[in-house]
């Protein structure tokens, strides 16, 4: 009888301390961009973020003090400069990696290796896997980052920030009317996205209506003539570097076209609309008052 | 002791008719010649009798038995061939390429010892090569080249010499101590099969001749039925000047 | 015996040495001290994963991969009779790549891009024997012109793959088609394969030997040519896929290290083959060891290294040479 009941306390005491133990665990996981939920014993304190991209979120979430280790490129905020770096985002080199003791790995679905990020989960340290596709994607990484390194405050207002500034350029421009345009995102080749990639998403936000929308590929390959048939009111494109409109000046050798004919070219800086980061707001706002000068023009 | 038998044998020389049959018997002590123009098969025919090709129709035996049915392994050790085209495309040393005679002795694992270089050295002294045992073939004069070929199927020590043209490349006096080498070894009872271009080699040389001719047709036997000189102009198509000189006859083609 | 044993000893310390070498030194700074510690079962932590998990694996893998490549090449130029043959010249490695990139476009990874790489290379193996063999019988010289008419033909799907694969796919793909062994970490079964390898080579090495010289000459020393020249092809074949499937395509290793051991040991394959995967191996390491520290953190891939160690030190030899 006395065993019985001694065995029954201590049952209790077991689901007891599971349920205290319980909140602390809650608080510390999260669902990355593989549907897989990643659980923390104690916050995040030294974060390693493989991709330029997910540097910038991690900051944003306003756990930049804790980040340890980034690749090359992660240059913004300027703070992630100083960070030690370990190698490129296609080719992880892992002792540095190992030796700067990361609690917390974030990856890069389609950037980085698998093989590397596998290894990197062998070795003891959770990986957490993030790739925005959409808007929501963009604040949803952020919190979900917040969460991990236990910064919520930061993190949710910075979410916030984001989603609301989206849901305002969407509702500006719910009507207005379409302007067809082109998107180049490299010269040599020439490349575009389509409908599905996020700055296809932007065009969609400012009203715009991407001529190369429907194709199947992200980024799709296309050349000159495609763009001549398809004849938009607007290209708009990013460039090797800030402030380079040399890819621009190539289509004014057309001036046939509508965008040429209306002087509708525009630059917006390929770092502030190519990575699903909260600075895609600002290139957003750019890209949609362009939209507006090229409506204003017809 | 070897002898090697051929029946029905007709060698494949591709587009052209079978010609004669061949019914050889190469008996231990026997110098055999193989004479004919350029094309007329008798490297195809050297090959076939070595079991390297597969005649058209007939068989070769060795010993009575079928060659073609024989693990090349005891053929081998039975069975040596002076080849007329060599491939030296990896670098080998004279001594090496010696050496490569006692493969057929040798099994998988064992190393060659003490033994099989003084079969080698003692080869290559033979065919008065020693001297550049650590030379590398390809470095070689095509003369010296040819002894040390000789010399790699003296250290294999067959039963049965063939040899494609052995006389190949060598000066005057090195054709006559091949020539001397192969007719010791004949009559230390073992069998000799050469092709030869030089018919007076022939005549000095061989106790039994196998003329080919270029369309197939085939005779042979003892040398002194053979070298009639209606024969042998028939055979090369070429006007010949007969004399006896040293006890043999000889052959020197008319201008 | 002393012929073989001495070369085969040095070749054996230089490895060894290489091997050291590569465990001692990474991007990450770790005492000779320490590396001591670890391997006599000590060490912390941080420098237990350093070089259990990540250095040992990597240049075991490395010295397994360099020396399956340097004894496929050597194998296939005696096969084809030919001191230019190298393992990828039957198309191996084209077959591997065309394998391995449809896994990575696919968005497969790990263990699904090595398996398919496999396939790739033995599937690329049955096409050049089938065609070479075609209704007559083979020879070296067929054998070569279809394995170099079949290997650009997988180079022009390779460059279809690349063209039409996503941007973000292309770095890993071009990664796999320099070479890389950021990956390996499993190094035993090609050890192991090595070691059979080099263990069974030596009882057929005097009869590849006689082979060297040509069929005919083979084939009236006794040796039994076909069976022979098939099992060297196999071999070749699976050792070659075996290092394609670790690192990617490799270039260099196979063509020049049996090359350089024949100019300075002869060309006795019962010394050149366990010398070539002691002297690959070595090579491979050293490469590797280069190419994850001399622009650390960022790793270049082994193919570049590979080719400019290999490239001079041949030149030199060749230029020494008689």
């Amino acid at each position: 009888m006395v065993i019985r009941l001694s065995r029954g306390l201590l049952t209790g005491l077991v689901w007891l301390s599971a349920w205290l133990a319980l909140p602390a665990w809650g608080e510390t996981c999260a669902v990355d961009d593989r549907q897989r939920k990643v659980c923390l014993e104690e916050p995040a304190s030294r974060i390693a973020t493989l991709s330029p991209g997910a540097t910038e979120l991690t900051y944003a979430a306003g756990a930049g003090d804790g980040v340890v280790a980034v690749v090359s490129y992660s240059n913004y905020p300027p703070e992630a400069k100083e960070v030690a770096s370990v190698g490129s985002h296609t080719r992880v080199d892992l002792e540095t990696l190992v030796s700067l003791q990361p609690d917390l790995v974030i990856g890069w679905v389609t950037g980085n290796p698998a093989e590397q990020l596998e290894t990197i989960e062998a070795l003891g340290m959770p990986v957490f896997y993030i790739e925005p596709r959409d808007f929501e994607g963009v604040s949803t990484a952020i919190e979900r980052l917040a969460r991990l390194a236990d910064t919520r405050e930061e993190g949710d207002r910075a979410a916030r920030a984001f989603r609301d500034g989206i849901a305002e350029l969407a509702a500006r421009h719910a009507d207005a009317e379409a302007v067809s345009i082109f998107y180049q995102v490299w010269d040599e080749p020439l490349m575009t996205v389509n409908d599905a990639h996020l700055i296809g998403k932007v065009i969609k936000l400012c009203g715009g209506h991407n001529v190369f929308g429907e194709q199947s590929r992200l980024v799709p390959r296309i050349d000159d003539e495609s763009v001549l048939d398809a004849d938009p009111e607007a290209i708009i494109a990013g460039g090797m570097g800030e402030e380079n409109r040399d890819w621009l000046d190539h289509w004014s050798q057309y001036p046939g076209l509508t965008a040429v004919d209306r002087d509708n070219l525009f630059f917006v800086p390929p770092s502030l609309i190519q990575r699903p980061t909260p600075r895609l707001l600002d290139g957003s706002q750019i890209l949609c008052e362009k939209l507006e000068v090229a409506r204003a023009r017809r | 002791m070897s002898r090697l038998e051929t029946r029905g044998l007709v060698i494949d020389v591709p587009g052209r008719a079978d010609g004669r049959a061949l019914d050889l018997c190469l008996a231990p002590g026997q110098v055999w010649g193989v004479l004919g123009p350029n094309g007329a098969g008798k490297t195809t025919l050297l090959q076939t009798l070595a079991g390297l090709r597969v005649p058209r129709a007939g068989e070769v035996d060795l010993d009575g038995q079928p060659l073609a049915g024989l693990r090349r392994r005891r053929v081998a050790r039975q069975l040596g061939l002076i080849f007329q085209e060599r491939q030296d495309g990896f670098p080998a040393t004279v001594l090496e390429t010696a050496l490569i005679g006692r493969h057929p002795y040798l099994s998988a694992w064992q190393m060659e010892g003490g033994d099989d270089v003084r079969l080698a050295v003692a080869a290559l002294e033979r065919l008065d090569v020693a001297h550049l045992k650590n030379r590398l073939v390809n470095t070689l004069s095509g003369g010296e080249r040819q002894r040390v070929a000789i010399a790699t199927v003296l250290t294999q020590s067959p039963q049965l010499w063939l040899a494609d043209e052995p006389t190949n490349h060598l000066d005057l006096h090195h054709q006559t101590s091949v020539m001397t080498l192969l007719g010791e070894q004949a009559a230390a009872g073992k069998v000799v099969l050469m092709c030869l271009h030089d018919l007076n080699l022939a005549a000095r040389w061989c106790d039994h001749l196998l003329l080919l001719y270029p369309d197939g047709e085939a005779c042979w036997g003892p040398a002194s039925d053979m070298l009639v000189p209606s024969v042998l102009e028939r055979l090369y198509d070429q006007r010949l000047a007969t004399a006896e000189i040293d006890g043999a006859p000889v052959f020197v083609p008319m201008r | 015996m002393r012929r073989l044993t001495l070369p085969l000893a040095l070749l054996l310390a230089a490895s060894l040495a290489a091997m050291g070498l590569s465990a001692s030194v990474g991007s990450a700074n770790l005492a000779l001290g320490e590396l001591w510690a670890v391997l006599s079962g000590g060490g912390d932590a941080l420098s237990r994963t350093l070089i259990l998990e990540l250095r040992l694996p990597r240049s075991l893998s490395a010295f397994a991969t360099g020396g399956l490549l340097a004894v496929a090449g050597a194998l296939m130029q005696v096969l084809l009779r030919n001191p230019l043959a190298d393992p990828y010249v039957l198309g191996l490695s084209g077959g591997a790549a065309v394998g391995a990139l449809a896994a990575m476009l696919a968005g497969l990874g790990g263990m699904v891009i090595s398996g398919s790489a496999f396939a790739g290379a033995l599937l690329s193996t049955l096409l050049v024997f089938g065609l070479a063999h075609g209704t007559g019988s083979w020879t070296p010289s067929r054998l070569l012109l279809t394995g170099v008419v079949v290997a650009a033909g997988w180079g022009a799907v390779v460059t279809l793959m690349l063209a039409l694969s996503p941007a973000e796919r292309l770095p890993g793909m071009l990664y796999w088609l320099m070479g890389d062994l950021a990956y390996a970490r499993t190094p035993m079964p090609s050890l192991l394969v090595l070691a059979l390898v080099c263990l069974l080579g030596f009882p057929l090495g005097r009869s590849l030997n006689v082979l060297a010289r040509g069929p005919m000459q083979a084939a009236a020393l006794g040796v039994a040519v076909r069976p022979l020249e098939w099992t060297i092809y196999v071999t070749a074949s699976l050792l070659t896929a075996m290092a394609v499937t670790t690192a990617g395509s490799i270039g260099f290793v196979g063509l020049v290290v049996p090359h350089m051991l024949r100019l300075v040991l002869g060309n006795d394959q019962r010394l050149i083959l366990p010398a070539c995967a002691l002297a690959g191996g070595t090579l491979l390491v050293l490469a590797d060891t280069l190419a994850r520290t001399v622009i650390a953190p960022e790793q270049l891939p082994v193919g570049v290294i590979t080719a400019l160690i290999g490239v001079p030190t041949f030149l030199y030899l060749l230029y020494r040479s008689r």
